[in-house]
């Protein structure tokens, strides 16, 4: 499994979201269980799954799923598989 | 005063009747109470001498797992089983099996008192410890009245086939948790000429409270008006509160004693409120409904909408998350495959902020109950094979 199908089942089983409706694009304005517990569950998730802890200040500034993959890119965690 | 143990009366019924014919209180007490003579030594020795005489205790252990010696009037009692016979249109009835634990409060006053005021023949089963029993007794009943609880629906289910029914029973009563409403179409299988009723009571009214046939709602939580002789309020938070006039007069556990006066509105322990006709809507214990990050969480709310996408059993259980917050834990049973979880947790998304989101969602193969046929929350909590299908990551 790569890297970016790792984090596309983490956020869809975080936030709920329906593999029909999933994409990389989507920001947080549109979905509407990326509320603040959801930030939490979404900023553990990534520890687990990439080992990457993330600050709590970083993880509430997330505007979108891509942006996500650019923090965890600047980490030296590669999605370009 | 005495205790009396289940099992002598499962081997001689008369033994009951001379207790309840004889002045002397006693304490009829299940085999597998788990409490420790200390206990109840040093429980019964608190009981004043105006108890002494005339009255009947029974065990409850409550929502709260705490054991409770329930004190009852005998008079009371008795008074209660005639009114039940009234209001639960029991003339036509010539029997009661007995699938609950006698000592339990409902089936000791709702069937062994019921039976013995009006004269009806009891019929005493060791449930489903024996499910051939209880099959052989059912198939040959006449014009019958059985008191089940919700969860040995799936007792059923597990040990009889779909074809099989038992048409002479007559009169079939819910009590203990919430009414199967979305099980009716099971239910009515099974029980194809019974007149099926919700009724609600505590222990600490010994035990009835309201009825209500099922017809009469659509609504699970809906449990009925209050029978004659018991009036109802909700106090300023939202407690169901009642005076009866067969209510318990005392109560002991390992707080002390609570001797309500007649004048005393006594909780049941439940939330709900009057509505529409003159019913009682039931909103969930007062220990299932609590408050998550500031947010009010209804657990019987979250099980109808549960019931909407999900026909098998599922019962929440209490845990805290690694912050310290109250949460609950969601557990259906029997199986559960993907599309199911993911219908579940759609709806959670649709209808629900996460606070309301369980913690996890988990299944097991038999929900465990205690003996009186209710969820064993303790057993589930701690269970070791519970497959895990979503969590949150709290």
């Amino acid at each position: 499994m790569t890297n970016r199908e790792k984090l596309k089942d983490l956020l869809m089983d975080v936030f709920l979201i329906e593999p029909s409706e999933f994409r990389f694009d989507m920001m947080r304005d549109e979905i509407e269980s990326w509320d603040s517990l959801g930030v939490v569950s979404m900023a553990l998730g990534i520890q687990e799954t990439f080992g990457y802890h993330m600050k709590p200040e970083e993880a509430v500034a997330i505007k979108g799923f891509q942006q996500i993959i650019e923090i965890l890119e600047s980490k030296g965690i590669k999605f370009d598989e | 005063m005495y205790i009396l143990y289940e099992n002598e009366v499962k081997r001689s019924i008369e033994k009951l009747d001379q207790a309840w014919e004889s002045l002397e209180t006693f304490l009829f007490l299940s085999d597998r109470s788990g409490l420790t003579q200390e206990w109840l030594n040093h429980t019964l020795a608190q009981i004043p001498m105006e108890f002494k005489e005339n009255h009947f205790i029974l065990l409850t252990s409550g929502s709260t797992g705490r054991p409770k010696l329930v004190v009852g009037l005998r008079d009371r009692a008795e008074k209660l089983a005639s009114t039940l016979h009234s209001v639960q249109e029991s003339e036509p009835v010539r029997e009661t099996i007995v699938l609950l634990p006698l000592t339990y409060c409902y089936a000791f006053v709702n069937q062994w008192l019921w039976a013995r005021v009006n004269g009806r023949k009891l019929i005493l089963t060791d449930g489903f410890g024996k499910p051939d029993n209880v099959y052989s007794a059912l198939k040959n009943a006449q014009d019958c009245m059985v008191c089940a609880v919700g969860p040995l629906i799936t007792l059923f289910q597990n040990h009889f086939s779909d074809d099989v029914s038992f048409p002479g029973v007559k009169r079939l009563h819910f009590a203990g948790g919430m009414f199967p409403q979305t099980r009716m179409n099971i239910v009515r299988k099974y029980f194809p000429n019974a007149r099926i009723y919700n009724n609600y009571g505590c222990a600490e009214a010994m035990p009835r409270l309201t009825v209500r046939n099922a017809e009469e709602s659509i609504e699970a939580a809906n449990i009925g008006k209050p029978i004659p002789g018991v009036q109802m309020k909700s106090s300023e938070n939202g407690e169901i509160l009642f005076r009866s006039d067969y209510q318990a007069v005392a109560l002991y556990d390992d707080r002390g004693l609570f001797a309500p006066g007649d004048e005393d509105w006594v909780p049941t322990g439940d939330f709900g409120e009057l509505i529409e006709g003159g019913y009682w809507r039931i909103k969930g214990r007062t220990n299932e409904v609590f408050k998550r990050y500031g947010e009010k969480i209804s657990l019987p709310q979250l099980l109808e909408s549960v019931s909407e996408v999900w026909t098998g059993q599922a019962v929440f259980y209490r845990e805290r998350d690694p912050s310290g917050e109250e949460g609950h834990v969601l557990v259906l049973a029997p199986e559960v495959n993907r599309e199911q979880v993911n219908a579940l947790l759609q709806m959670f998304r649709k209808l629900y902020p996460r606070t309301h989101w369980p913690l996890r969602l988990e299944s097991v193969v038999t929900i465990p109950l205690l003996h009186n046929g209710k969820t064993d929350y303790g057993t589930l909590a701690i269970m070791q094979d519970k497959i895990m299908h979503w969590r949150q990551r709290l």
